[in-house]
Parts: structure tokens; sequence; C-alpha cells
């Protein structure tokens, strides 16, 4: 027992060393936490930031939405019929009367198509571009692609 | 102090700690257990940390054939009040009562509310312009400055005023084509024409998303495609060409209304469309003043009418088409004809002798016609008019189309008179469409065309161009071009009003009473044409209904001569040669391998 309280005694360390590793322990823990929380703050302050400019860019999105739409309408209404009757009239340009219309056949004129404003569902699809396959596949599919490739250039080779 | 006391002491501040957080475990399981805590408390957390936003995609816009925007979306406001800011209500009220021109007394009862839970914005107006807003914005803006700070309770003050944009309806050209467009009413509904027919595609589909307030938790605002455009087979040039013509002949003719229909043939397009009353579509809140009590928005689809004479071509294109009658046939007109009963006379009551089909259409005989019709029969002479459609919708792509009247043996009220009557286009009703689309088959060659007002649906970014249709073939291709050319050599031989120098047409004049509660007891008559050209190669069909002219009563003299100017602009606006330069160019070109 003696030998016991001896040896303890001998490799016990001094209340103040204890007192010292606690704090040390203590300040790391809240150096750790601070430091977590440091990053914590610094990232959510720059996602909240982010996050303020998507909202803000998603207002803008419908103001231009919608400065589109009345920029188009604007034009529409710059070359309606009348608005375009009146300049020609204002420059001088008078109707012609039917008796005075001639028929003037211009070789290679042809008639003006009714208007494509967007690409023709039935002509396009058939046409349409196709993404290449390194946008689309996965590691494990480009993998299995070229272990093919080269298995078929083998193949070929013993032929 | 002894160690006891102060024992005592740090043991009841330590408790008191635990308690505290204690508390709080506790309450939070009592709102976690009790439902309606937890619900309600969720409701208001939700209310404060996002929003309920109601996605609109922009409404598809509608062109014409040449890609002119004859229906666009423009930015207009919603004003109301936000309840709980508003400080004076008169203020609110005579404001938007001066400025956007509302009820003054509706205005004030809107922005009195009290608010509440479930009372919390009030709408005042909407569709308000941008200059109407800016005049707003300036007021109030004025108003703060003025007042911002002041003391008591009548100071004025336009606080919880607020205004959203959003897009709205506008009509470039104004009246132009209102008939075949429509119009969209505040809550984006499409009335009438186009409009009304494609609404659901047009609108699109409506979204309504919660959006979070908290920058952290921004998710992105879904893609709402925007509804479908529509380009229309209508040219906008000879569109406001045929409503001015419309204008000019009821003006002068002094009739209660008129319309024009032009078609191609060929395709059953609809080039234009003109009839009236017309409306700026842009006030669509007059509507009720322009179109008062059973006034069509459309007559060309919308009102059938007893077509009178223009109504013998298509029992001549039946009675040849099933040989019952040959060009050279001689009907000898004695002045009247009994069937079932009924006695039949010509319009002017008189005898016109021997006369082959080329006559009887040439003169109008009523007589003539009729026995046409007997000796087709009544089984034959139907099955034929139901193959032209009558008394069927043609299925064009406007809203409100009418389907018109054709009695046929075996219904209650059809009488075996009604053979003889039917036959010159008396007793039955019909639209101009519906007339317009069956002489298309005659002009055609025989085959009937669906009549088309929309020629390709722009959706997703493709434009996918609608096929024409063909709804028919009435009668042979030989029939149509005999009939054609009876037509065209009996407008020659009349000298007809409608001639045109330098082009070939056929066509044929239609003067019908109109029948009253007691009969044809009233002198008003419906006047009309059918006619197209060149009668070799038909680009063009027709018609022209005037509606109780006053100047004259016959369609030979107020329908035909607006044919005429009405094929005068056509043949400009299509590019259409002169027959003669027309031939020259073809046989210059020799015979194709």
């Amino acid at each position: 027992m003696n030998h016991l309280e001896t040896f303890a005694q001998t490799y016990a360390q001094a209340p103040w060393r204890k007192q010292l590793q606690l704090i040390g322990l203590f300040s790391l823990v809240l150096v750790s936490i601070a430091l977590v929380a440091g990053i914590y703050l610094n990232v959510s302050a720059k996602a909240s930031a982010v996050g303020r400019d998507i909202q803000a860019m998603q207002r803008e999105t419908e103001i231009l939405d919608r400065d589109i739409e009345d920029l188009q309408s604007q034009l529409a209404i710059v070359l309606s019929y009348d608005d375009m009757e009146a300049r020609a009239h204002k420059l001088g340009f008078e109707p012609v009367p039917a008796e005075q219309t001639v028929y003037l056949n211009i070789p290679g004129y042809t008639a003006r198509p009714p208007v494509t404003l967007a690409p023709n569902i039935q002509r396009t699809l058939p046409s349409a571009p196709v993404l290449p396959a390194q946008y689309t596949e996965s590691l494990f599919d480009w993998a299995r692609r070229n272990m093919g490739s080269i298995s078929f250039s083998l193949s070929e080779v013993r032929q | 102090m002894s160690q006891k006391e102060t024992t005592w002491r740090y043991s009841f501040v330590g408790a008191l700690f635990a308690i505290l957080p204690l508390l709080i475990v506790l309450q939070v399981f009592r709102i976690q257990v009790d439902p309606r805590q937890s619900e309600k408390i969720m409701i208001e957390s939700q209310g404060w940390s996002s929003f309920k936003k109601t996605i609109q995609p922009a409404r598809g816009l509608l062109y014409d054939r040449w890609g002119n925007l004859l229906a666009g979306n423009r930015t207009v406001y919603e004003v109301g009040v936000e309840l709980q800011f508003v400080e004076n209500p008169q203020t609110i009220a005579q404001t938007v009562a001066t400025i956007l021109d509302v009820d003054y007394a509706d205005a004030y009862t809107r922005a009195s509310l009290e608010p509440s839970d479930t009372a919390v914005y009030a709408v005042l107006a909407d569709n308000v312009l941008q200059a109407d807003i800016d005049k707003l914005s300036v007021l109030i803006e004025q108003m703060s400055d003025a007042y911002s700070g002041g003391k008591g309770d009548n100071l004025p003050s336009l606080r919880g005023l607020v205004y959203t944009p959003h897009l709205g309806r506008i009509y470039p050209e104004k009246t132009l084509a209102s008939n075949i467009l429509g119009f969209v009413s505040r809550e984006n509904r499409g009335y009438f024409g186009v409009e009304e027919r494609f609404n659901e595609l047009l609108a699109g589909k409506t979204k309504t998303v919660l959006v979070p307030l908290d920058p952290n938790r921004v998710q992105e605002i879904p893609e709402v495609p925007a509804g479908a455009s529509l380009v229309l087979t209508i040219d906008r040039e000879i569109q406001r060409e045929m409503e001015a013509l419309v204008d000019s002949a009821v003006a002068e003719s002094g009739s209660a209304s008129g319309t024009i229909v032009v078609m191609r043939p060929q395709t059953g397009e609809v080039l234009a469309l003109a009839t009236m009353p017309r409306m700026d579509l842009n006030e669509f809140w007059r509507y009720g003043d322009i179109y008062p009590k059973d006034t069509p928005f459309n007559r060309a689809v919308s009102q059938a009418y007893e077509p009178g004479s223009v109504y013998k071509i298509l029992t001549m294109a039946s009675a040849l088409d099933a040989g019952a009658v040959t060009p050279e046939t001689v009907f000898v007109d004695t002045g009247q004809i009994e069937i079932g009963g009924t006695l039949i006379y010509n319009w002017n009551m008189g005898a016109w002798g021997p006369q082959d089909m080329t006559g009887c259409l040439q003169h109008s005989l009523n007589v003539c016609l009729a026995w046409v019709a007997t000796q087709l029969g009544p089984n034959d002479f139907y099955r034929y008019m139901q193959a032209f459609g009558i008394g069927h919708l043609t299925g064009v792509d406007l809203a409100g189309e009418a389907t018109g009247r054709l009695k046929a043996p075996g219904d209650n009220d059809w009488y075996a008179a009604d053979l003889g009557t039917n036959a010159f286009g008396q007793g039955v009703a019909a639209t101009p469409i519906q007339m317009a689309t069956a002489a298309s088959a005659i002009a055609n060659g025989g085959v009937m065309m669906a009549p088309q007002i929309v020629r390709s649906v722009i959706n997703s970014g493709y434009q996918h161009n609608i096929d024409q249709r063909v709804i028919g073939m009435p009668i042979k291709p030989e029939t149509a071009n005999t009939l054609s050319e009876i037509l065209a050599v009996s407008l020659e031989t009349e000298s007809s009003d409608a001639l045109i120098e330098g082009y070939r047409v056929s066509g044929k004049t239609g003067t019908a009473e109109i029948p009253t509660p007691f009969g044809y007891t009233s002198n008003a008559t419906n006047a009309s044409f059918v006619g197209w050209g060149p009668t070799d190669d038909p680009q063009f069909l027709v018609y022209v209904w005037l509606e109780k002219p006053q100047s004259s009563v016959w369609g030979s003299i107020v329908a035909a001569p607006v044919f005429r100017r009405v094929v005068e602009k056509l043949v400009v606006l299509l590019n259409i040669p002169p027959d003669a330069v027309r031939h020259r160019l073809t046989s210059s070109k020799g015979p194709q391998q």
C-alpha cells in the first residue's frame, strides 16, 4: 500500500500543472468552437449575401421580362397600320388608285413566304444537334465505351 | 456570513438557473404536443419567413401571317391598400378617384376596412397604366414630404397605398381585326374570337410557389413557360382594307351592318374577316356600349341568316353533280311553280320563257332553281346540302360559331314546299363563313377546305405549322369547273357591276327577304355576293353581306360593286397579275417536265 502511495506521489502532477492543463484544454475547445463559429458565420454571411443577390436578380429578371414585353408592344404600336399610314402621309405618299396600278413582272422575284418566328418543330427535330457523349456520360459509361472500342480494335487485329 | 447560509444562496441561484431551462423545455414540449399551438406557430412563422407568389406566365402573342403583332403584353399595375398602414382613407379614396377614375365611395369603403387576420390588403384598381402610376407616385412623394412628422388625426396621408406591376394585354392595332381577336378581361380570361377559343393555350399555366424571405433559404423560382403564341392566317393589310370597304359600303348603302369574308379557296386560309361593329380592344370595358343586347361580336361566324340567291350555286352544283341537269338543259319558265302546295314566283314575278342553266343563274330565277331541286329530289338535295356543310359548324378557329339551320325531310318543321324555297336560299339559315366555305368547294375543284384562322402555334421555342384540312368533297372537280364557268359567263353576259377589268371572276348575287314572325312581310332584305377569281386559277374567294340596305334592296346593285372594289384591292395586295399577263407568263415558261 505504501509502495503504491509512494508511486502515486512520485508520478502525481503538481496542482498548478493540472490547472494549467485544464485551462489549456478549455482554451483549445473554446478556440476551436470560436474558429468553427467564425468559419460558419463567414460562410453563412457569404451565403446570405449571395442569397440576397439571387433575390435581387430574380426581381431584375421579372422587371426585364416585363420590359421586353413592353418594348415589343411599343415597337408594334410604332409599326401599326395607323401609325405607318400617318407617317407615310406626312412624307408625301398617297395610296395608288386601282386604275393606276400596273403589274410589273420582275424576273427572279419570289413571293415572300408567311412568317416563321421560331424554328419549325417538324424540320428542327430530326436535325437537332446531338450533345457529344462527353457531356452526358458518366465515368463508368466512358470507361465501358473505351473498353468496348479497345476490345473491338483487338479483335480486328487478331483477324 | 456562515458557510451554511452561503451554500443555501448558491443552491437557490443554481436551482433558479436549472428551472428556467426546464420551463423552456416544458414550453417547447407543450407546443410540440398541442397540435393547435404548433399549427398556429407554424402558420405565423411561415407568414413571416416566406410569401406566396403566383407566377402568371406572359400571355401568348397574336401575330398576323407576316409577323405583325396584333395582341401583345405591357406592364400595368394593380393599385391597392395595405390596411394596417392606412392613416387617412379619405385622402386615398380622393386620390385614386381623381387620378384613376374609380368610384370614390367604393374606394373609401375598401380603404376603410378594419385590418384583421383575414383583411390585410384591398384592391382599389387594376390595369392601371404607367402614366397614371407616375402621377400617383409623385403625389405620394409630395404628400410624404409635406406631412411626414405632422401630428393630428386628419392630416392628409397616402400611407398604405401601394401598386404592384404585372402584365396586361395590349392591342397595338386597336380596332383592327377586333372581331377576330376578341379581348382579355382583367382576370386574364379571353372573351370572343381567338382569345376565347384558345384561352388555355394562350394563358399558359399559372403556378403558385412559396418564396422564402430568408436569403439562406433562397430557392430557384420555377420556370413557368409563357403561353403559346399564335400566327394567324389574317393579312393585316387586307384586313384593314376590307374593314374600310365594309364601313364605306354600309355608309353608302345605309345598311344596318356589313360583312366581308376573304378566303384562299385552295387552303381554306381566311385572309380577312371584316364586320361591324368593331371596338378598340384596349378599352374592352366598353363592350356593353358597343355591342348592345343580342348584337353578335362577329357576324361572320355568329349570325346565321337566310342567304337568298347566293345559295342557288349550291343547288345548281348539286344538280349538275348528280346529273339531274346539264348546263344545256332547258327549262321553260312560266313565272311560277307549285311545290308542296306552295306557289313559287321569280323575283320580278315575271315569266322568262326557255332558259338553259346559265340563263337560270344569270337571271337568278327562283322558279327554275326550285324546278332543278325537284329534278334532284329531296333526298339528294339535302344530302348535298349537308355535304356542303350547311347546318353544321365549319370548325373555324373562333369562339361563338353558329350552326345555322337546315331543315330536312323527317324534321317536324320540314314541309315538301321547303324543297322549293330552300333551292333559292329561303327557309334555310347559314352564316357567312358557312356560305364562303361551301362556295370554296366550287372554286377549289370540288374540294372543301376547313376555314383556317390559326396558321401556326409557337410553343416552347418551336413553331408548329397547322396543316390545312379537307373537310369534304361535295362535288366532282368537273362539276366545280363547269359551274365556275357558268357563273363567269353569267356575270359577263349580265355586265355585272362585279366585273373587274383584266380579271375573269365567277360569282353570284343574292337578295333575300328577311322573315318576320308573320312571314316575309318586311321590305327589308339581305344583299349578298359570293365570288372568286381568277376563274381558271382561283386565288381568292370573297363573300359580301350587307344587312338591310336602304339605297337599294338588290344584291346586284349594292353588294356586287363591293365585290369589285374588294377584288381591285386584293389583286394588288396578293400580287395577282391580270389574266393576260399571267397567261403570257405561263406560256413563256413552257410546259413543265
